[in-house]
């Protein structure tokens, strides 16, 4: 079967969802999701058994690309999306609370089809090599996303993180498309191949490479939430619904980084401009290490805390970027697979958590880390789930965040014997200490917190779909933790 | 041409300036469609009739009609009674200052900004710019406009479900 019906397919359920929910009446929109979740489910398996990636890989029209690594990122944006319909699934009864009380006006329908179509557009992204396509498929996710930030539309503080969501959301895309517009004024190309043998010929205009550079990567660090264009995070994760939080920060921040790759990829490459990137680079890699471990300290709501990690993962992820392109080879796993990896695991272990705070914020209607004491005693289960995920989160050997970063540093330390970009390896270690500070006082709460037991406030209903999940990323988190070669595999 | 494109330019800026100094919303916005005029006729006078055409069309018609609108559903009263933040102001011009500064620095080292290209041919039946925009449009870029389409129904149902009106439960 051709690689590019996939999404196809997805848009295909999209579509079919919103038929279900139009011609289902007044009945419980619950089987709208389900469809959703066992269409993704099948999508997958289809990706997986039906669609072969040859190792040079295969394009059509000059478009879409298939290869081993558009393959891995299809695979993370089909589970992100599903796990994020089954949290919404769950989510459903405070949701309502927040549009209207009334089944049929609730718009849960279209809550529950809105990320499939996201996740086509993911798809289509991490199929392109050229801006203009780079571009739009961007802005069909980041327009879902609007939407479904503000969804919660009778609560103000959802309502705030939509407007800001979306104004600074449309700023940052400005800067994008200005950005492309000077890089097409460079180079003559949209294509990111031809742009890598034009900038790293001799007769280029150097100043106005950088400013092009500069441009996209205010665009970019909007998406993956970077300093100085984190601002938006906190208020935002605060504000959007608990399936949104998650969703935005997984899938926003995977998508950010696949056009990141990309595009950083021809300009470190050229010799005259790889050393100006490099700065601008280590410097948005220090300061976002900085700020988001400090700010994450003082939190006192799980949402923002986890806001200020999302932009300290933000960090992480980037310590990567100064290997891409250099002469120098690292022996383990390349940038690109190990950036593949870590946002992999990354998917796994925030989705843990999120599902446990969406039962934990449905049960008894807080997202504070008092609503997390004494969940040791109340549900275990749920208080074993978050520990782990918390943990892995950290890196806590024996989980898979502790070989996402384990592989970061492992590039980032070998790039700076040959470089001397030391800084980065320093500014790293303190941001991975203070993290055990702040992700460990979410432990803290919930075993030596106090709060009250299962007695007297009543035990914590988990779906039965919400545990099967809960389970499965369990057992995922601890899979990959010892055996990481399984994933690392599939990304080279 | 160097004339007009200097008078052109002179009604797009001075519009432009007039839409963040008036106070009150509906003279921005008026302002703003004297803005759009000028940028029309700078494309016309590049021989790019289409886009000046369109840009009339969709920016000063459709949409500036959609704006005043929106204005006069809301107070406009609360809009001009509001204080002026000079910090953020400052802030502001600062930065407008520091990205034409750089702009300026930029173009003096663009040789290919310098380059004089071919003068387009006057005559509409051969340069034909409404034929070749459809071309690019409908064959290379086909795909993205594809893409598009869904971009646009994720769009409409946005604005269904945000602006629908609240259940019943709400209106008792």
């Amino acid at each position: 079967m051709l690689p590019y019906y996939l999404e196809i397919y997805v848009v295909i359920l999209g579509v079919l969802m919103l038929c279900l929910e139009l011609f289902s009446g007044r009945r419980s929109r619950s089987k709208i999701a389900l469809l959703g979740v066992f269409g993704l489910l099948l999508i997958l398996g289809v990706m997986i058994f039906a669609v072969t990636a040859p190792g040079e890989g295969v394009q059509y029209w000059g478009i879409y690309h298939y290869d081993q690594w558009a393959a891995f990122y299809k695979g993370l944006a089909l589970l992100a999306t599903l796990l994020v319909l089954v949290m919404a699934r769950e989510f459903a009864p405070v949701f309502k609370n927040y549009t209207s009380q009334d089944e049929e006006a609730s718009g849960l329908g279209e809550f529950y089809c809105l990320p499939v179509f996201v996740c086509a557009g993911l798809m289509w992204m991490s199929s392109s090599k050229d801006l203009v396509t780079i571009f739009v498929s961007l802005e069909l996710v980041t327009m879902g996303f609007y939407v479904l930030v503000a969804f919660m539309r009778r609560n103000v503080g959802s309502l705030e993180a939509g407007v800001k969501y979306l104004i600074l959301g449309a700023l940052s895309t400005g800067f994008l498309v200005y950005g492309i517009a000077w890089t097409y004024g460079v180079s003559g190309t949209f294509s990111l191949e031809q742009l890598a043998v034009i900038l790293s010929g001799d007769d280029i205009a150097d100043r106005v490479a950088i400013f092009a550079f500069a441009l996209l990567m205010v665009g970019i660090g909007f998406k993956i939430a970077v300093v100085p264009f984190q601002i938006w995070v906190p208020d935002v994760y605060q504000g959007a619904a608990m399936p949104v939080t998650a969703f935005l920060s997984v899938a926003s921040k995977a998508a950010g980084f696949i056009v990141l790759l990309r595009v950083v990829e021809p300009f470190l490459s050229a010799p005259s401009l790889r050393e100006p990137v490099l700065y601008l680079i280590v410097f948005v890699v220090c300061a976002t290490l900085i700020y988001g471990n400090l700010a994450a300290i003082a939190q006192k709501n799980i949402k923002r805390l986890l806001a200020y990690s999302s932009i300290a993962h933000a960090g992480f992820l980037l310590m990567a970027i100064p290997a891409i392109g250099s002469v120098v080879t690292v022996r383990g796993p390349d940038p690109y697979s190990s950036i593949a990896f870590y946002l992999a695991g990354y998917l796994i272990m925030t989705l843990l958590c999120f599902l446990v705070l969406t039962i934990v914020r449905v049960g008894n209607e807080g997202e504070d880390l008092v609503a997390f004491e004494g969940l040791g005693k109340r549900s275990p289960f749920l208080a074993f789930a978050m520990l782990v995920g918390v943990a892995s989160l950290a890196g806590i050997p024996l989980t898979v965040g502790f070989f996402g970063k384990f592989f970061l540093f492992n590039i980032a330390i070998q790039n700076a014997m040959q470089s001397g970009l030391w800084i980065v390896v320093c500014v790293a270690v303190f941001g991975a200490t203070t993290g055990f500070y702040y992700y460990f006082k979410i432990i803290k709460a919930m075993y030596w917190g106090g709060g009250a037991s299962a007695a007297e406030v009543g035990e914590l209903k988990v779906g039965r779909l919400a545990k099967v999940s809960i389970l499965i990323l369990l057992i995922a988190v601890f899979f990959l933790g010892v055996f990481p070669g399984v994933l690392l595999d599939l990304s080279q | 041409m160097s004339v007009l494109f200097y008078i052109f330019s002179a009604v797009m800026l001075g519009f432009g300036v007039m839409v963040v100094l008036n106070r009150n919303p509906v003279s921005s916005a008026l302002s703003l469609v004297g803005s759009f005029l000028g940028l029309a006729a700078l494309f016309i006078t590049l021989n790019a009739y289409f886009i000046g055409v369109i840009q009339v069309l969709v920016y000063t018609g459709a949409v500036m009609v959609l704006f005043i609108f929106i204005i006069m559903l809301l107070d406009v009263k609360t809009e001009q009674r509001r204080n002026l933040n000079y910090v953020a102001m400052g802030g502001g011009l600062l930065v407008v200052l520091a990205l034409i500064s750089q702009l300026a620095i930029l173009l003096g080292h663009f040789a290919h900004g310098k380059q004089q290209l071919a003068v387009l041919p006057e005559d509409a039946a051969v340069h034909q710019d409404v034929k070749r925009v459809g071309e690019a449009v409908f064959s290379d870029f086909n795909f993205h406009l594809q893409l598009l389409g869904i971009l646009l129904l994720v769009a409409t149902i946005g604005v269904v479900v945000l602006s629908r009106r609240q259940g019943r439960a709400d209106r008792s």
